[in-house]
């Protein structure tokens, strides 16, 4: 098989402040591992405030994604900017418990709208603090 | 094989050869779509999903890949999907030690196998040092 | 008669038989020797003949109950299936989870709660989550008088699951019993926000849309001022 078709690049979009991802695909961990170098980059890049996964389509979240996503909130919270994991399926979520990983210190939304609000809400509140 | 359940009675399903991290993606879409024949409730397809896409990983990382062998069968009275993961590689030394909780946050060999354990019904494992693993996980439609 | 016995005709004879008798046990049921020829011989080949009849029937009997018992057996399954949706049906019934209020959900449970009809709640509460974009459900658990560890385990499985969905789900009326069995557990209080009762709850949760419906607000009133950048 074509190695090429399996390493796509995973799309990230930037609207007003914030940097969106959708993934959309059974991630192998490479590609969950590029997925994260990516996303810090970017809001490096782009000086982006916060990070909207949205996971509304993975069917399955196993201990090295989950892994992966938390350790991306860290990461960026160093970076200054907020991630917000959008979408979690039910099934999806009560595995990830009774797997263990219950992501403490994740900030998660039920879909893009809330999410965005959240981000919202959490940079205003960073600007009263000033 | 000692210790295991009888495989008596058992229909196989597939036998796949894993080898690249593709291979982990793509073996653990062919459970999930076994599981889904099953007519397997949704969370119950996520559980054995995950919990062989952690035994997988762990083969792949540790042991340079193996086999895995599907089948369907009924086990404690219910219809079951049953997968279990054949490696060749260094085994673990202490498996009592590699299933307790401890070791989730370990990077060792057996990194995952208490949660894998968690999400199915029944969950065996045999191991020899420099010979290799056995593990296999039985999930109830 | 004359009685004049060729050895060889004999040994024929014989060997037909030991072919029919090697045939049957092969299960070939209707080999039979049917030798036309009259004499002594041949009273033996007819009781042999008889006896692979006699035989055959039987097997054929037994093979027939056989299938008899095993087409009950899955009529049985079959019912044991349509009882066991029922149940799911009924469960799934006796937890209706409704939405009260904009973005409150309401799950009220009474009596035992095991750990099946948990489970099966918990699936429920979820989906109901996702499907109404509701932020905040409420568990009450007013009407139900213990919960067993598994039962606890599980509800606190609720709380986590719907906080990686993005929603907070409060509990409600835990009973001096149930809230016993919490702490026994080691269950880390500050994980689940329980209310008393439910109108303490609703009260909690309107509250909590109010300050979600302000700051939207006040988010929203800024970007008119704001200039774009």
């Amino acid at each position: 098989m074509n190695t090429a078709m399996h390493d796509k690049r995973i799309p990230i979009i930037k609207i007003k402040n914030f940097l969106i991802v959708s993934i959309q695909v059974d991630m192998h961990d490479r590609l969950a591992l590029q997925l994260q170098s990516q996303i810090l980059e970017e809001i490096e890049k782009t000086g982006a405030k916060g990070v909207l996964i949205d996971i509304s389509v993975l069917e399955m979240v196993d201990s090295f994604i989950g892994r992966m996503l938390s350790g991306m909130a860290s990461m960026a919270s160093i970076m200054d900017a907020a991630v917000v994991i959008v979408g979690m399926q039910p099934a999806v979520a009560i595995t990830l418990v009774e797997l263990g990983l219950e992501m403490p210190g994740v900030d998660t939304a039920l879909n893009m709208e809330k999410g965005m609000e959240m981000l919202e809400r959490r940079l205003r509140n960073q600007e009263f603090e000033l | 094989m000692l210790g295991l359940t009888s495989d008596k009675g058992w229909d196989e399903l597939g036998k796949h050869f894993l080898e690249t991290e593709y291979d982990i993606v793509r073996v653990r879409q062919v459970v999930r779509n076994h599981a889904k024949e099953l007519n397997m409730g949704i969370v119950d397809q996520t559980r054995i999903t995950t919990a062989v896409s952690e035994l997988f990983r762990n083969m792949y990382n540790y042991a340079g890949g193996g086999d895995v062998l599907v089948e369907t069968g009924i086990v404690d009275g219910h219809q079951s999907l049953i997968v279990t993961c054949i490696d060749h590689g260094p085994g673990i030394a202490d498996i009592d030690q590699a299933m307790s909780d401890g070791y989730t946050s370990g990077m060792g060999m057996g990194y995952g196998l208490p949660g894998a354990k968690r999400l199915v019904d029944r969950f065996e494992i045999q191991s020899k040092v420099n010979e290799g693993t056995v593990v296999r996980v039985i999930k109830w439609k | 008669m004359s009685e004049t016995y060729n050895i060889q005709n004999v040994k024929e004879r014989i060997n037909r038989i030991e072919d029919v008798l090697a045939s049957v046990a092969a299960g070939d049921l209707d080999a039979r020797i049917e030798s036309e020829i009259e004499d002594d011989l041949s009273g033996i080949e007819a009781a042999i003949d008889l006896l692979i009849d006699d035989l055959t029937d039987e097997l054929r009997q037994r093979a027939k109950m056989q299938k008899e018992l095993e087409d009950k057996l899955s009529k049985i399954q079959e019912q044991q299936k349509t009882i066991m949706q029922q149940q799911e049906d009924l469960l799934e019934l006796s937890s209706p989870v409704s939405k009260v209020w904009d973005n409150i959900l309401i799950l009220p449970v009474i009596g035992t709660l095991d750990s099946q009809r948990t489970q099966i709640m918990m699936e429920n509460l979820l989906q109901k989550i996702v499907a109404t974009g509701c932020t905040i459900a409420i568990l009450d658990i007013t009407g139900v008088p213990t919960v067993d560890t598994q039962v606890a385990n599980h509800l606190l499985k609720t709380v986590t699951s719907a906080r990686l969905l993005g929603a907070e789900c409060i509990i409600s009326g835990i009973s001096p019993a149930i809230a016993q069995t919490i702490v026994h557990l080691g269950i880390n209080l500050s994980a689940i926000r329980t209310k008393a009762t439910l109108q303490d709850a609703m009260i909690y949760a309107m509250k909590q849309n109010k300050r979600s419906e302000e700051v939207k607000l006040q988010i929203q009133r800024a970007g008119y001022d704001e200039t774009e950048e």
